[in-house]
This record gives C-alpha cells, sequence and structure tokens, in this order.
C-alpha cells in the first residue's frame, strides 16, 4: 500500500511539474484520504474496529489460561479459606441453621461443626448435596441442638484442613419461620408503622395550606430535616450492616454504589422532569413531582425499615410490643407533612395524588417486611439502606430548589425548624430501636 | 369448688404450667409471666369442671430424639492408612511389628555385657493424618504416623534406633527411660543436638526401668515438635529373673520387707508383663496414646483423641436410645470378657495441662508409669496424666454383662472433642 503511494506520489511530483491545476487537487485528495481513514480505521469496517479490542483480549485471556506465565509466582501456597456465617435461624427449639457464604477463592469443605466446643451431628443443605461449597456459593448448615432460649450458643465449622468458623448465637429465640400468618401479621405491622402515620401526617395537608410562605418554608425546613436524619441514621446502619456482609461483595464499596446510584438515578429522574417542564408540560413543574420524589425518597427509607422489623421478626429478635408501634407511629407521623407540604401551594391536587403519595411513602414498609423476614441478608438490607440514602439526600436538594425558588433558603427560623426536625426524629428513634 | 383439693389442684397447675409453656416457648407474643399468671385459674377451673386434663397424654419434656444423645463427629474416615483399631495391639519388638518399621533383634557385647539388641528404624517424615473424618492435619511424624511405632523391649535390652530426619524441620528422639549416656538423650544440646533434613544417627538406650514410657522428638519449638505428631510409645517388659533377684525395685517394700510370696508374686505379675512369656499371652494388651490436634493456630485443641483419630473407638452410628451401630472405621475396641485387659496409657496431649482416663462401670488398678509390680492406685475409675506420664491400667470385665462401655477422658470437653470410646465386651 505504502508502495502504492508512494509510486503514486511521485507520479503526481512529474504531473505538478507540468499541470498547476493537479497542484490544488493534492490537499483535496489528501483530505479524501482522512475522511476515510475515519470511517475504515485500518481499512476495517466500523463494527469491526468496535469488537476487535474484545477479541484482542479474549485472546490474550485464552494465551494467558494455556501458557500460565505465572507459574513462577506460584509458591505453592493456597488462598486462604474465607468462610462467613451471615447470620442463624433457629425454626424449632431442636434445630439450628446457620447460613454460611464461601467469600474465598476456592471451594471449601465443612468437614464437622462443633456446638459449644463438641462435635455435634448436621448436615449440608443447598450446596448441591455436598459439603463442598464453591467460591460464593451459601449454603445452610443444619444442626439438630436442644438449645435453650436465652442461653448463648456457639458454633464453629471446622473446615477440612482444619481452620474454624466461629459463630455466637447471641440469647437465641425461635425464628417464627414463614407462613401465611407470619406474612399477614407482617402486613398489618406494616400497616400500622408505615402507612398510617404517614396517611394521618398527610392531613395536615389544609393546615398547610392556609400557612404563610414563611411558615410553609419552615414547615419544608423542617421535612429537611427530618429526611436529613433518615438520611445520616440509615448510612451509618449500612456501614454497621456491612461488618456481616460476606468479604467478597465488598460491603462498603456496594453502599457507596448504593448511595451514588440512587443520588443519581433519582436526580436523572429530576432532571428528566425539568426538561419537561422547560418544554411546556405544566404538570411537570407542579410541586406535585417534588412531592413524589419526597415520597420515594421517604418509601424507600421505609422499605429498609420494614427489612429491618422483617429480619428481625424472622431472626426471634423483636418484641412488637404496643410501645415500639407507637414510637414508629410517632416517627412516621412526622413524615406525612413532609411529603404533601411541596404542594401545599397552587391548585391541590387531586384527591387520588395523595393516596397514591401516602402509598409510595408508606407502604414499603409492608414490602420491606415481607422481603427481609423471606430472605434475609446482610447485603440486601445495606443494599437497601443505601438506595434510601441516596434518594434522600436528592430530595434534600430538590426540597432547598423549592423554597429557594420562592424566597431565601437560610434564614433564620428555616435553620432552627431544620434543627427540630433533625430532633424530633432523633427523639422519637429512641423508641424504634429494633 | 368446695371439693378442690389443693394439692391435686397445685399439682396439675405445675402440668398445666409446663405443657402451655412448653406450647408457647419462642411465641415473641406472649410473655411467660402472662402465661403464668393466667395458669392458676386454668388449674382451678380443670379441676372444677373439666376432669379432662387428668386423662390427656404426659407432659412431654420436648427433649428429641438425636439432639441429646448423638454427638460426635459425623461421617467415617477415608483415609485408611492408619488404622487406629490395629495401633491398638501393635508391637514392634524387633521380631514382629510392623511393615513399615524395618527392624531386626539379635545378641551383641555392648560395654562388656552381652544383651539382646532390639535394632528400629524410624524415619522422621512430613505427612498429614485425618484427626476427624474430613479433617486432615499436617503432621510431622515418625514412620508416617501419628502416635509413633510403639516400641517394645525387656528390661535390660539395648534398643538401638537407627534414625533419619527426611523431615523439613530439624529433629531429634529423646527417650523417657533411665539412660546414662548424655549422647544420646536426644537433645540440642547433647551428642548429634537436632538432626538436620537428610542427616542420621544411631540412637542406643538400655531398656530400663521396667514400664510404659515415651519417646517424642526434643527440637524447639517444643510444643510445636510435640503436637505436630513427634511421640510414640515404648514399652519395657520387667525382666521376671531380675524381679526374683531384686523384688523391692518393684514394690514399696523394703528387700527385708518382702517375703517369699509376695516375691513369687512380682515374679509372676512381670511374668504376666513380659511379651516372651506364655503368661502374656493371655492378656488383651491395648496401647492408647492420648494425643490432640490444633488445627487453628490459636494454642487451643479442635480434636482431642485416643490414638489421634476422635471418636475413633466410638460407637458408629446409635439413634440416641439405646441402639447402635458400628461403623466401617468407626467402631468400639471389642474385648474378651473372660480374660483380663491391659491398657498402655501414654498422655501425649500438647497445651492443656493434663488429660485423664475414665472408665464407665468399671474399676480399675493403675501402675504409674508402669514401673511397678503392685498397683500405685487401687480400685479407682478415673485416673489424670500430665503430659508425659503413663501409666499401666489393669481392667478386668469377667463379671460384667457383654456390652458397651464408655470410656473417655473426663475433661467433658476433651470427650466431647474426640476422646471419647467405648470397650464392646463379648
Amino acid at each position: 500500500m505504502s508502495e502504492r503511494n508512494s509510486y503514486d506520489g511521485t507520479n503526481r511530483a512529474e504531473t505538478t511539474s507540468t499541470d498547476g491545476g493537479t497542484e490544488r487537487d493534492e490537499p483535496a485528495a489528501s483530505d479524501g484520504g482522512a475522511v476515510v481513514a475515519r470511517e475504515r480505521p485500518l481499512g476495517l469496517p466500523r463494527w469491526v474496529a468496535a469488537v476487535l479490542p474484545v477479541i484482542l483480549l479474549v485472546v490474550v485471556l485464552a494465551a494467558f489460561f494455556l501458557a500460565n506465565p505465572f507459574a513462577a509466582l506460584e509458591s505453592g501456597g493456597e488462598p486462604l479459606p474465607d468462610v462467613t456465617v451471615s447470620y442463624a435461624s433457629l425454626p424449632n427449639d431442636e434445630t439450628i441453621v446457620l447460613h454460611v457464604t464461601n467469600n474465598g477463592p476456592s471451594e471449601v469443605t465443612v468437614s464437622q461443626v462443633l456446638v459449644g466446643e463438641a462435635y455435634w451431628d448436621f448436615s449440608v443443605e443447598g450446596s448441591g448435596g455436598d459439603a463442598t461449597l464453591a467460591p460464593l456459593e451459601t449454603a445452610r448448615i443444619v444442626i439438630p441442638y436442644h438449645w435453650q432460649p436465652g442461653w448463648d450458643v456457639e458454633t464453629a465449622l471446622i473446615l477440612s484442613d482444619g481452620a474454624t468458623v466461629h459463630h455466637t448465637i447471641v440469647a437465641p429465640q425461635v425464628s417464627p419461620g414463614l407462613s401465611g400468618s407470619v406474612l399477614l401479621t407482617l402486613a398489618v405491622v406494616g400497616v400500622f408503622v408505615g402507612v398510617i402515620p404517614v396517611v394521618l401526617g398527610m392531613l395536615w395537608f389544609p393546615f398547610l395550606q392556609s400557612m404563610s410562605d414563611r411558615a410553609l418554608h419552615a414547615v419544608l425546613a423542617f421535612s429537611a430535616g427530618i429526611l436529613v436524619f433518615l438520611a445520616i441514621d440509615a448510612g451509618i446502619e449500612a456501614v454497621e450492616l456491612t461488618e456481616s456482609i460476606p468479604g467478597a461483595f465488598d460491603g462498603l464499596i456496594l453502599v457507596v454504589l448504593g448511595v451514588v446510584g440512587s443520588l443519581l438515578l433519582v436526580q436523572s429522574i429530576s432532571a428528566w422532569r425539568r426538561g419537561r417542564a422547560e418544554a411546556g408540560d405544566s404538570r411537570a413543574s407542579s410541586g406535585l413531582w417534588v412531592a413524589y420524589l419526597v415520597a420515594v425518597g421517604i418509601g424507600l427509607h421505609n422499605l429498609a425499615e420494614g427489612l429491618a422489623i422483617g429480619s428481625s421478626f424472622a431472626l426471634g429478635r423483636v418484641s412488637l410490643g404496643a410501645f415500639l408501634v407507637l414510637g414508629f407511629m410517632l416517627h412516621n407521623v412526622t413524615e406525612g407533612p413532609a411529603v404533601v407540604a411541596p404542594v401545599a401551594r397552587g391548585s391541590r391536587p387531586a384527591l387520588g395524588h395523595f393516596v397514591a403519595l401516602g402509598a409510595i411513602a408508606g407502604a414499603p414498609v409492608i414490602l420491606g417486611g415481607w422481603i427481609g423476614s423471606l430472605a434475609f441478608s446482610p447485603t440486601l438490607g445495606a443494599l437497601f439502606l443505601a438506595i434510601g440514602v441516596g434518594a434522600i439526600l436528592q430530595v434534600v436538594f430538590e426540597l432547598r430548589g423549592l423554597v429557594g425558588r420562592q424566597g431565601r433558603v437560610g434564614t433564620a427560623l428555616n435553620l432552627v425548624t431544620f434543627l427540630v426536625g433533625v430532633v424530633v426524629m432523633y427523639v422519637t428513634d429512641l423508641f424504634v430501636a429494633v | 369448688m368446695t371439693s378442690l383439693d389443693y394439692d391435686r389442684a397445685a399439682a396439675l397447675t405445675d402440668r398445666l404450667q409446663s405443657r402451655l409453656v412448653d406450647g408457647i416457648a419462642g411465641d415473641e407474643g406472649v410473655t411467660r409471666r402472662a402465661v403464668l399468671g393466667g395458669l392458676g385459674v386454668a388449674g382451678g377451673a380443670a379441676l372444677a369442671g373439666l376432669g379432662s386434663a387428668e386423662d390427656s397424654p404426659g407432659v412431654s419434656g420436648g427433649h428429641g430424639d438425636s439432639t441429646h444423645g448423638d454427638f460426635g463427629t459425623k461421617g467415617e474416615y477415608a483415609d485408611l492408612d492408619f488404622d487406629p483399631h490395629g495401633f491398638l495391639t501393635t508391637f514392634n519388638t524387633g521380631r514382629d511389628g510392623q511393615e513399615n518399621v524395618p527392624q531386626d533383634v539379635y545378641r551383641e557385647t555392648v560395654d562388656g555385657v552381652e544383651r539382646t539388641v532390639r535394632e528400629f528404624t524410624l524415619t522422621a517424615v512430613d505427612t498429614t493424618v485425618a484427626i476427624a473424618p474430613g479433617i486432615e492435619f499436617p503432621a510431622w511424624s515418625y514412620n508416617g504416623q501419628v502416635p509413633g511405632p510403639t516400641l517394645r523391649a525387656v528390661e535390660g535390652d539395648l534398643i538401638r534406633v537407627e534414625f533419619e530426619n527426611l523431615g523439613r524441620h530439624a529433629h531429634t528422639i529423646h527417650p523417657h527411660l533411665r539412660n546414662l549416656a548424655p549422647r544420646m538423650d536426644g537433645i540440642p544440646q547433647n551428642g548429634p543436638g537436632v538432626l538436620d533434613t537428610g542427616e542420621s544417627f544411631t540412637y542406643e538406650w538400655i531398656a530400663q526401668p521396667a514400664g510404659v514410657h515415651l519417646y517424642h522428638c526434643h527440637s524447639l519449638p517444643l510444643k510445636e515438635h510435640i503436637h505436630r505428631g513427634l511421640y510414640g510409645a515404648m514399652v519395657v517388659d520387667p525382666d521376671p529373673e531380675r524381679v526374683r533377684e531384686r523384688p523391692e525395685d518393684y514394690c514399696g517394700f523394703h528387700a527385708s520387707q518382702v517375703t517369699p510370696e509376695l516375691r513369687a508374686e512380682l515374679v509372676a505379675r512381670a511374668e504376666s508383663r513380659n511379651h516372651g512369656s506364655d503368661a502374656n499371652d493371655d492378656v488383651q494388651e491395648l496401647v492408647i496414646v492420648m494425643n490432640s490436634f490444633d488445627t487453628d493456630f490459636d494454642g487451643g485443641n479442635e480434636v482431642y483423641a485416643a490414638n489421634t483419630r476422635a471418636f475413633a473407638y466410638g460407637v458408629g452410628e446409635t439413634n440416641g436410645k439405646g441402639e447402635w451401630e458400628p461403623g466401617e472405621t468407626v467402631r468400639p475396641i471389642q474385648v474378651d470378657g473372660g480374660r483380663p485387659v491391659r491398657v498402655y496409657l501414654v498422655n501425649a496431649t500438647e497445651f492443656d495441662l493434663i488429660n485423664s482416663f475414665h472408665t464407665h462401670s468399671q474399676f480399675f488398678d493403675y501402675y504409674d508409669h508402669g514401673t511397678t509390680l503392685l498397683p500405685t492406685s487401687k480400685n479407682v475409675d478415673t485416673v489424670m496424666q500430665c503430659q508425659a506420664q503413663r501409666g499401666v491400667i489393669e481392667l478386668d470385665y469377667s463379671t460384667h454383662d457383654p456390652g458397651l462401655y464408655m470410656f473417655h477422658a473426663h475433661q467433658s470437653e476433651f470427650a466431647e472433642l474426640g476422646w471419647m470410646s467405648f470397650f464392646e465386651v463379648v
């Protein structure tokens, strides 16, 4: 190809000497060449250029596995086994079930099980019939053991190489397990701690409507305080939960991903909405959108709250006394005005919107309760909490914008009511330590 | 309510109470106090009008079948290189013993004294041993087994051990004998010191005193070298002729106190202990080395055992209701109830201060270190030993019914971590 070019070049050099017109042709021809290069890199079709790096990667990987060029680095050492007991469930007082995950890069075999420093009978379920767990595989270790309520049980798994994995079940109680009545109970609990207080809180709407701008902004600041508290609270809880997340999932990164991811997602919805509003969609410009965003944020938070209740329930770790329900109601009733405050100006939205807002904000407690009791895992719990944090943070920015469009954000009254919102949540939170 | 019998009411209330409390155990919605509070009334009402409560089946304690009676390791041993049942009765005498222990016996004049020489070849090798079903322990061993081969000689013999170290660390063999030559002590500071990989040395020890003894590696760190498996038992049989000549050496009496009857008794006991005499053939002799293994480097043991394998002399399968089946590798030690049983017991447990041996439904005579022919403890069912302590236990099951008789360490923790065994008297 280059030969032909050079031939062309010499050929052209000859012609230029005779014809000035061809001299003008020269840059045009090279321009044309540049265009070809953009469309056909190295003369290849575009799709080939897109796929080529992937193909080369596959080739290199294949060569790597075939040739094993790192053989010299292998010292004969094996990766350390890494097994986590995520949690224990106690279906009855004769049985202990340990939920284990293999986080390590190689498979492990659970050869023996100790309960209270004694070898004990056991069976492994959910790992394909054997006691060997592939990387990231989870299994249930079922131990027939007559434990006593309230007396800690110390368990240990002994892997085939003698490594031990210890797990202490503190103050064991029977886990209610799964049944229709449990799901119904959780739904009732969800209605009481989630839906009812939020809906009651929303009944402040007419009062909010009658408020002056100044007072309404203070209420919005109060809502922001509530949300910020929820974000901080859920964030701390998510980070705490990461400690029991199997190492392979890299819990802390997962939490950060959840926060940032949901923040960006809700922000992109919000930006889309603004785009629509600028394009003249009147519905998109109303405070109703903000109200829905607040409801979504609070709903995500309540989903995590439901997860906590459900999993505590599943682990036999909660006493849903009247006091706890009362605490939840006080805690969540403040979320009602936060949802409806953004629509307190302008025309009152249709009643259906209020129902939807209430359902979005409150009902996830029920859903969370079910998920938590069905398939609780610290990984899932931390992820939901983190998603809630991101969503709430975005909503706080949204509220700030709402106030800022109509007045000054940082007034003394707004700051104080913001603080009051945080303090109220802190105080009511004391009642609901699950 | 006038005919109410308060004692019966109280008893019934108790029964109802326990039944109800059992019934609601774990029910989070009801507190125990609330249930108990309502029960006095229920008991009275049941007596007064609802007599049927008396007829209902007895209150269940709630104890299941296998959750209380079936502890122990799960499964069978896959590694058949080492047979703990064979180990019990395998003695290397120079004349006969294990195939993997090259040995010989011959007469030789050593330092002007003609002695029987019992020559063994011991080799230190790194290996893995199964210490519980599915659990492999990276061991350092004599001749590939833990405990090492049991050596047996007669008092006054010369034990000659051709030792070669093929392990990756430096090792020795230190004998718990009355050894008169410092260079043969098998410690880093004497004789050849520690033997590095590929080095060899011939240890020579006079077999004395009579008894059951220990040999082990004395390289440092000592804890590591012992608990990784470098130990074994040595049995030195009393020489009946020497016992006849010096009976005072084998009992707590002064020579002037030894009556002809006692002398004859001691000689008879020496013959019973001496593997060369016919009287020994009648005795069922077993070697049990109590040992332990720390698999996770925390200075505490995950497995305790009689002869390395957790529960190897357990029952196999049991329903916890008195029925059992022997397993392939896990099964009781069968003994003939009509013949005496002698256990050579050695404690090689590392990390714990003591270990112990306890027999169910049986009392025995114990000869500490086996160096006397009259028991040092008579009629006991439990003895304890510190590390390296050992002794001879003589058991008599002649009047026991056939069946299972448990024996184990009476540190419950050790028992539940593997040192729990059975004699099956047949």
